[in-house]
């Protein structure tokens, strides 16, 4: 693509903006508090407005503790745990959540496991209550951790119907350094197959540890007894892990591309680039640069005239996954709903390649302004906000996350976006997921 | 207790309801009059960065006199797109300031929503109470929002559980706004709406007095002081209901994809205890993951997609259930099993065991500003704001708290028993044929 008509996009997206627009400042939302008890990081977001309570538990048990031969053991074992009995009558951790007006879920990353639980301010206490007894004693019987394995198995076969899902978990395995850490979220029905009782149970005697763990809490706080959290991290035993290092070697050359077939009803392209952390001063940039690409992409599937969001709008995308370790961006087309994927596709990573070569002509405010805009409309679920704070409180000098990234939204010039788009914007790597039975040809 | 709204759109508001006992420092939920007509809800949170600002009407999707529907559809677009003193629209303010603008339209109301920055909130009351209260519609914005209701309409024809709505609808309903889809699938039927009905219907229905105007999120009364349109004259309108079909029948319809949809007649929103027993039933048997007949469709691998709410109306409510996807007979007769079960009183335990869940559940899904300003919205225009889960002493939560397994039993008894169905099949020239 030329630089004349990367202008014309940005052009076109500008037309419907205000030009010199400030972006947001700082929105003067109150900074979450951090202490440090035990070895356990505790964040707070008191919010008496708030009728719940979320409390996310993150454990230094994630992929990266996994060998290459466990894969799907950090999920296994946080899958027993939510279905531990618990209480009397005894119930499943998750149902004794639910019968007390609550929630649990869990998400295994690079390198955690986080426990979200939500509930009822009122029933806060009951619920984190029960929770500590499942997560200080999980019931490793053969017979729960059957059910958590079949459990697991079930929500692989849904999440290999969900083309995004696969293209991303290709692309994470691809690119990680550690190689373990890129493993599956979930493992997979054969490696689950190969775990057992004793592997889970040996896996967290090893790594469900204290050190390096965190607890954030956002909400209605006030009804929570002092100590509640403190006693909440004091379920692990004391002491600090280590990731088992695998290390492979980086694939060479330029753009790499993955290719994978599944029981989808349309092809996606999927793109992915590294991506910088919270605290690095690429942050604001790179958030400023998503915004754009996103808006660019959008441009160019959306239906013209149609001012309301179309299934061909909502076929794009640009994800700045800036809470994962390593960070990526990630610009995706679901090819089922717009008419020209490929050329769509092809439009974007020429605009990426264009940014990396010439500075932004014009005003970055209107960019500036939706990149403000995204990150404060995207922060307002009581989840979200005690993810980000343990983020941040974790990967920067403070858990302020909303108004440390609406500031350096705000500070960013053409030449951040310009150096950060040189910086990352390189070499991609492309996964393709097709519908069975097609081809790249198709 | 739910809304119909696009799926990208979470559901309704609430929460500040459950914290009324607790000492807080919260602040407190404010009403009161707009200073041209009309009133506002002021619900503020500090705690996040975003505000969500919604302004609701009365007004009859298919038009004043029933003859032309999309009618409110496309004047809502209209003025939203139309410009402004500026120069600029809202639409293209809303964005500019890093925000969203969503507006949903229902057979009997209209609800602009914008969520954005908190630092833009002045900006978009001003602009928002502008376009709508002195709507400035001209040739080509009704152009641009005709080609828009086109294309969704036309999309809207792939969405099993919105074109099931409308049919469950046109068959309960004889007359009336809620007859009539507010999105029509037919193009020509969207065209031929002139820039001149549409700029009175604008003009009769998005009068600062028919208007409540809710604020959340990162708010303060100071927003108020943005809005300078309106008139100040008259009142809101009365509630625009329909009338029921003495016999609704069920009936079979081809579209462009299969779907089974099932409606009853429910309570109005005056009575709240029933009401909320519908929403109790509704989040019980057919919530996403916790449904008891969501949970029997996945174990019996059945991918059948039953998706069941209670549509809180003026007068009356009703209680839809659409299915889709595969063995759809076999869902159907799984939901109205499910139904005959609780005709019969819930051990204690299973109930109170729901109905915890049921209150987290209402709160879990009302807890962002902009499902508190839709919440404040809906729950205003449909003519019972105090009945509103985002309402600190509110009646929703002293209704949930009042249910017993007894109660839940009569109204399944009286409300639930023989649906009216719509069986959408599709056309055989858009059925895919097996490879």
């Amino acid at each position: 693509m030329s630089r004349a008509s990367l202008l014309s996009i940005t052009a076109a997206a500008a037309a419907l903006l205000v030009p010199h627009v400030a972006a947001a400042a700082a929105a003067g939302v109150p900074s979450p508090a951090v202490q440090i008890a035990g070895g356990t990081t505790l964040v707070t977001q008191p919010d008496s407005s708030a009728s719940l309570a979320g409390v996310e538990f993150v454990v230094r048990a994630g992929l990266d503790r996994e060998t290459m031969k466990q894969s799907g053991l950090a999920a296994l074992v946080a899958e027993t745990i939510v279905q531990t009995p618990v209480g009397n009558p005894a119930l499943l951790l998750q149902d004794a959540i639910a019968a007390r007006g609550g929630s649990i879920h869990f998400t295994v990353d690079p390198g955690d496991v986080r426990f979200y639980l939500e509930a009822l301010a009122g029933d806060m206490p009951a619920v984190l209550g029960l929770f500590r007894t499942a997560i200080a004693a999980p019931d490793f019987s053969p017979a729960t951790v059957r059910a958590a394995r079949s459990a697991l198995i079930r929500q692989i076969a849904q999440n290999q119907q969900v083309a995004l899902q696969v293209g991303l978990d290709m692309l994470s395995a691809a690119s990680s350094s550690q190689a373990n850490a890129g493993l599956p979220e979930l493992g997979t029905p054969a490696s689950l197959a190969q775990l057992f009782a004793s592997d889970a149970k040996s896996f967290y005697r090893t790594y469900y540890r204290r050190g390096g763990s965190m607890i954030s809490a956002a909400g209605r706080l006030d009804g929570l007894p002092a100590g509640t959290l403190g006693d909440l991290a004091a379920a692990l035993p004391a002491g600090t892990t280590m990731p088992v290092p695998v290390r492979v070697a980086q694939l060479t050359g330029a753009t790499h591309e993955i290719v994978a077939h599944r029981d989808v009803s349309s092809p996606w392209l999927i793109a992915q680039y590294p991506a910088p952390r919270v605290d690095s001063n690429d942050f604001g940039p790179m958030l400023v640069l998503a915004a754009f690409l996103r808006r660019t992409l959008s441009d160019i599937a959306q239906v013209p005239g149609v001012v309301e969001p179309t299934f061909a709008s909502r076929s794009v995308g640009a994800v700045y996954a800036y809470d994962r370790a390593p960070a990526i961006l990630v610009l995706y087309v679901n090819g089922g709903l717009i008419g020209n994927p490929g050329r769509a596709f092809a439009t974007a990573l020429s605009v990426v390649n264009v940014l990396a070569a010439t500075q932004l002509q014009g005003s970055l405010e209107e960019f500036k302004a939706e990149a403000a805009g995204d990150f404060a409309n995207d922060a307002t679920t009581l989840e979200t906000r005690a993810w980000l704070a343990a983020i941040f409180s974790r990967e920067s000098t403070s858990p302020d996350f909303i108004n440390r990234a609406l500031a350096a939204i705000a500070s960013t010039t053409p030449a951040d976006v310009q150096r950060v788009a040189r910086t990352y914007l390189g070499n991609p790597t492309i996964a393709l997921v097709l519908p069975r039975g097609t081809n790249l040809q198709d | 207790m739910t809304l119909r709204a696009p799926p990208f759109i979470a559901m309704l508001a609430a929460s500040l309801f459950f914290a009324a006992s607790a000492a807080t420092e919260a602040m407190p939920q404010q009403t009161g009059s707009l200073p041209r007509g009309g009133s506002y809800v002021l619900d503020p949170d500090p705690t996040v960065g975003a505000a969500a600002i919604g302004l609701w009407f009365r007004a009859p999707g298919a038009g004043y006199d029933d003859q032309t529907p999309g009618i409110s559809n496309i004047a809502a677009t209209a003025a939203a797109v139309a410009p402004l003193a500026s120069g600029k629209s809202l639409y293209a303010l809303v964005h500019s300031v890093g925000g969203d603008l969503n507006i949903e339209v229902y057979p009997d109301i209209v609800g602009i929503g914008a969520v954005v920055p908190a630092s833009a909130t002045r900006r978009v009351v001003a602009a928002l109470t502008a376009a709508y209260f002195a709507p400035a519609i001209d040739e080509e914005s009704v152009k641009t929002a005709q080609k828009n209701a086109a294309v969704l309409g036309v999309q809207q024809r792939y969405e099993s559980d919105a074109t099931l709505h409308d049919l469950l609808f046109r068959q309960i309903f004889a007359s009336g706004p809620a007859h009539y889809p507010p999105l029509p699938t037919s193009v020509a039927q969207l065209t031929s709406v002139s820039t001149a009905q549409v700029s009175a219907f604008a003009k009769r229905a998005f009068r600062a007095e028919n208007a409540v105007l809710t604020l959340t999120g990162n708010v303060d009364a100071s927003s108020i002081e943005a809005v300078t349109d309106g008139d100040g004259r008259g009142s809101m309108d009365a509630p625009y209901d329909s009338t029921l079909a003495q016999t609704p029948k069920s009936t079979t319809t081809s579209g462009a994809i299969d779907g089974l949809g099932l409606a009853w007649i429910g309570p109005p929103i005056s009575d709240e205890k029933a009401s909320t027993a519908l929403d109790f039933i509704a989040d019980y048997l057919f919530r996403d993951e916790t449904g008891v007949v969501t949970k029997a469709l996945d174990a019996s691998k059945v991918d059948a997609v039953v998706v069941g709410q209670f549509i809180t109306l003026h007068d009356p409510g009703v209680m839809v259930v659409t299915i889709g996807g595969d063995r759809q007979k076999d869902a159907k007769q799984r939901v109205l099993a499910a139904l005959e079960a609780m005709q019969q009183p819930m051990d204690r335990a299973t109930f109170e065991a729901a109905r915890e869940a049921f209150l987290y559940h209402v709160a879990a899904d009302t807890q962002t500003p902009q499902e508190r300003a839709d919440n404040l919205g809906w729950y205003s225009v449909e003519g019972n704001l105090e009945y509103a889960p985002g309402i600190v002493n509110g009646s929703y939560e002293r209704a949930a708290r009042d249910l017993d397994p007894q109660y839940v039993a009569d109204i399944v008894r009286r409300y639930l028993r023989q649906p009216v169905v719509v069986d959408l099949t599709a056309a055989a020239l858009q059925k895919e044929t097996p490879q």
